[in-house]
């Protein structure tokens, strides 16, 4: 008795509910509603016709299969292209290898329908009438191979999500100890026979989980294949649930989203399961650097090659983006060059009398509402996470709490973008209890945008608070100071660089997002993203590309502030 | 049986001097300990000793083969030096369990099946893990993944053992163990091992000879007896030797050197500055003594006390019969003379 009272006493514990019952409203309800929409009795029938029915070879088994194909091929050069960029900037001597390894990192900061559009502006070829790409109008003959389908969808998934493959083995690499090779060498074991025995396996679980990450976002991603295979016909899970949701095929989405989630779900489980533990970094011990590989002549080779990579994925889609802005015609130099999409007046002779971004109220007012959905979501997704993290801290002891927190704050990793949009339109779509839907309205945005940053901003939270020692805490207690003075005083403003930067960086995926919030959006409230994809899709390349780059201009700059708040001291950079 | 000879070595490291020209002989089958504080050039005379720094100047020669030549660039590639290191790291494979991370530099040297397994169990044995063959480096304890390092460095019986302060990661009391483990390795190989530590407890009780090292340079290389009966510096006199040697500073006048307005020893010349050395045991204390003494701590060692206290300044230590509260004020008894007198530059001047 005299126990319970105490533990309502504790601030700590308010707390504990408090951010618990936020994470039911937040996680738990919206997958239990995406569960019970398709278990009506009049929708339950949807699950024979995703899964057997004459309909189901269109409707799931082939957009599983391009799902599964584009994410296998995805992961794999992904990781191959990571890793190599990984070995060159931590263990090799190649030149400039410091400036390769910041552009390595820029990728992932991009929107992903930035390098699509990018690669549509070029390679688009004349199959579908409308406007076809650069080289089509230089008189290429462009195949359908190229412009359409799984090897675009592919290539520009590669483009981003290397970058992720880098960052993960290069931070492996750097913690893996200079004496640990050097051990080996001593024994006279030949350079490959170092390499595939002993610096190999020990990077291996950061290669599989970077991979397991690349094939995970390739399953699920949205917007790559909705605008270079959709118009072919080309669908992937993704691409399905959108096309059903849209169009009014509701439960069926619904069915379509709750394979996705429990595909995503399966391939990252079964990943952390085989990566946990299994981290090699150095053991114990001061470790000594790691000498750098002498590549000899093959130095400039790497840095070409190298160099070309990160080039070809970061400055050289800035450009073409950037380029085919100001092209009066669609990809073709033929009619000179011209700023009426960013800055013209309309004119029905233009792109049906649209006015330049710069000047359109619609897009001026879908810029406001991103960047005021990022920040709703940074900040309500960074208090939610740093609470959590403090309270999964604190009762480290009441493992039920903690865990069901922990788990709770990890599942929504695990929901595909596109298929969480669908989860809230079953949950929040429809009035509950004295609530009135919230189908429609920037607060279902935001709350969607919480849920899904939650993981992120959960995990930046605890490693930032893991910082601050808990004896720090234990001297402000014993001078005298209560949980709210200790939090204010002494954990957040030690934690707060890690947090800030962690915030900025979920501003950073809300900015770019397309998947989460392709499905929630209407005319109401209009997002950077969705016009992206609605201009693209409606074939006004030049408007589409002149928002992507206002996107990815923000999402960039935000990252680098973000790197610049952390230190900017990558792993590799200093050694 | 492989003696060692460094001929004016030395290392750059950019601008910065590591090591100065640094000339030494290792006897065949000793026990060569390079002690000094931390950026002493040590561990960069010990990694070049590996093969795994080049040295920008002189030569290291195993034996009658030069193995490093910093005025050419000439250099044997550290795994054709016949040699092991363990380090302090360790840097055990950590995807490979126990038995594996033995026998894998075997394997690499291309010994027989049959003749891998019996020295793997051999030195398993010898370092009594062999319950843990079949564990990962991360599920056993620091001290045990010290004796892996160990036996996985001597299994291919190196003539040369280089050890880089193989002991900083552990306890105390598993220091005192593995240090005598480490002997007993040491006289069972029969090879020339070379060592790394700042520890000169470490030092005295493992080598035959110690280098001590002080930025860049040697400051004395001899047997540790030498080193504590004829400290050459001191620095040398102040680092070794538990506790270390008794040094006050005092200026000469007039034939006698004098602290405080006090003679403690005689001198010649007259003006300049001058350090005493006096070995603990011979200074008492007492309230006849010549010099000031407030006692800070007093520790029991091996049934007599150590009393560490401050005289005019400086700390010194001296061993006692009876212990004495810390706080006591009480006074230095000195002998009649130093052990050895030091100049300026810390060099000895006298006997």
């Amino acid at each position: 008795m005299r126990r319970v009272t105490m533990g309502l006493r504790r601030p700590t514990t308010w707390l504990a509910a408090a951010v618990l019952a936020v994470l039911v409203v937040l996680v738990a309800l919206p997958l239990q509603g995406l569960v019970a929409a398709t278990l009506e009795p009049d929708s339950v029938g949807s699950w024979t016709d995703v899964l057997a029915s004459p309909l189901s070879a269109n409707l799931f088994w082939e957009p599983l299969g391009n799902s599964l194909v584009v994410g296998l091929a995805t992961g794999l050069i992904a990781s191959l292209l990571g890793g190599f960029l990984a070995w060159v900037v931590v263990m090799s001597d190649v030149p400039g290898r410091r400036i390769i390894g910041v552009l390595a990192t820029i990728p992932f900061a991009l929107p992903s329908f930035a390098i699509a559009l990018a690669w549509e502006s070029v390679f688009r070829n004349e199959r579908l009438g409308g406007n076809p790409g650069l080289l089509a109008s230089l008189g290429v003959n462009v195949p359908d191979l190229l412009s359409w389908g799984v090897v675009p969808v592919t290539l520009t998934l590669v483009a981003h999500y290397y970058s992720l493959s880098f960052v993960v083995i290069a931070a492996a690499l750097s913690n893996v100890s200079g004496d640990l090779l050097a051990a080996a060498e001593i024994t006279g074991a030949s350079r490959v026979r170092i390499a595939a025995r002993i610096a190999l396996p020990v990077v291996a679980p950061a290669i599989l989980s970077g991979f397991l990450l690349a094939f995970a976002e390739g399953v699920s991603n949205f917007a790559v294949p909705a605008l270079l295979g959709l118009p072919v016909r080309f669908q992937t899970l993704s691409t399905r649930l959108y096309g059903a949701i849209s169009t009014g095929d509701t439960e069926r989405g619904y069915v379509l989203s709750i394979l996705l989630v429990v595909i995503a779900a399966l391939v990252l489980w079964v990943g952390n399961r085989f990566t946990a533990g299994r981290s090699f970094a150095t053991i114990t011990g001061k470790s000594s650097r790691p000498r750098r590989v002498k590549t000899g002549p093959w130095k400039w080779v790497l840095f070409v090659m190298s160099a070309a990579l990160v080039t070809a994925t970061t400055i050289v889609p800035g450009i073409v983006l950037a380029v085919s802005t100001v092209l009066r015609r669609t990809n073709s130099f033929d009619a000179g060059f011209t700023l009426h999409y960013w800055i013209g007046e309309s004119d029905a002779a233009i792109a049906q009398g649209m006015r330049g971004v710069l000047r359109d109220p619609i897009a001026i007012e879908a810029l406001g509402a991103t960047v005021a959905l990022g920040l709703a979501v940074a900040l309500g997704a960074t208090l939610v996470g740093l609470l959590g993290a403090y309270v999964v801290n604190r009762l480290k002891r009441n493992r039920l709490v903690g865990g069901s927190i922990s788990l709770l704050s990890y599942v929504p990793f695990l929901i595909p973008g596109i298929a969480f949009g669908a989860a809230f339109i079953a949950q929040f779509g429809a009035p509950i209890g004295p609530f009135p839907s919230l189908y429609g309205t920037f607060a279902i945005l935001v709350i969607a945008g919480i849920a899904a940053s939650l993981p992120f901003a959960f995990q930046t939270s605890r490693s930032a608070l893991g910082q601050v020692s808990g004896d720090l805490e234990e001297a402000a207690l014993i001078s005298g100071a209560g949980t709210a003075t200790r939090l204010r005083r002494i954990v957040f403003p030690l934690a707060s660089r890690g947090i800030v930067s962690g915030g900025i960086l979920v501003f950073v995926t809300m900015v770019r997002d397309l998947s989460l919030v392709v499905l929630l959006v209407t005319p109401a409230t209009p997002l950077l993203s969705v016009m992206t994809y609605r201009y693209a899709s409606e074939g006004f390349t030049q408007s589409a590309n002149a928002i992507t780059l206002v996107i990815a201009i923000v999402s960039v700059a935000a990252t680098l502030l973000a790197r610049r708040l952390q230190g900017a001291r990558q792993p590799w950079s200093n050694a | 049986m492989t003696a060692i000879t460094l001929d004016r070595l030395g290392k750059d490291f950019g601008n910065s001097t590591a090591l100065h020209e640094v000339s030494l002989e290792f006897p065949a089958g000793s026990f060569v300990v390079l002690l000094g504080p931390s950026g002493c050039g040590k561990t960069t005379t010990l990694r070049m000793l590996a093969g795994l720094e080049e040295p920008t100047r002189g030569t290291i020669s195993f034996g009658d083969r030069v193995v490093a030549n910093g005025d050419t660039g000439e250099s044997v590639p550290a795994e054709k030096r016949g040699l092991g290191m363990v380090f302090q790291s360790y840097a055990l494979w950590p995807h490979m369990t126990v038995r594996t991370n033995i026998d894998w530099p075997l394997r690499v040297a291309r010994w027989s099946a049959a003749d891998r397994k019996a020295r793997v169990d051999e030195v398993l044995g010898m370092l009594a893990i062999t319950a843990l063959a079949d564990r990962y480096p991360a599920e056993i304890s620091g001290g045990q993944q010290q004796r892996v390092a160990i036996a996985r460095t001597i299994a291919s019986r190196p003539q040369v053992l280089l050890f880089d302060e193989p002991l900083s990661n552990l306890d105390a009391r598993l220091r005192v163990d593995t240090r005598a483990e480490l002997a007993q390795v040491h006289r069972a190989t029969g090879g020339t091992s070379v060592y790394v530590t700042h520890d000169q407890v470490e030092a005295l009780a493992l080598a035959t000879h110690i280098a001590v090292m002080r930025d860049g340079r040697v400051e004395q290389f001899g047997s540790p007896a030498e080193l504590l009966e004829r400290p050459a510096t001191a620095f040398v006199a102040a680092f070794l030797g538990t506790p270390p040697a008794v040094l006050l500073s005092g200026t000469v006048s007039g034939g006698e050197l004098r602290r405080d307005g006090v003679t403690i020893a005689t001198a010649p010349g007259d003006g300049h500055e001058l350090k005493a050395m006096f070995r603990p045991q011979d200074v008492g204390l007492g309230a006849d003594g010549v010099l000031p003494f407030d006692v800070v701590e007093c520790t029991p060692l091996a049934g007599r006390y150590v009393v560490s206290g401050l005289t005019g300044g400086d700390r010194v230590s001296v061993i006692t019969e009876s212990p004495i509260v810390a706080g006591t004020a009480t006074r230095l008894i000195l002998p009649a003379s130093p052990a050895a007198l030091f100049d300026a530059e810390d060099a000895r001047v006298s006997a």
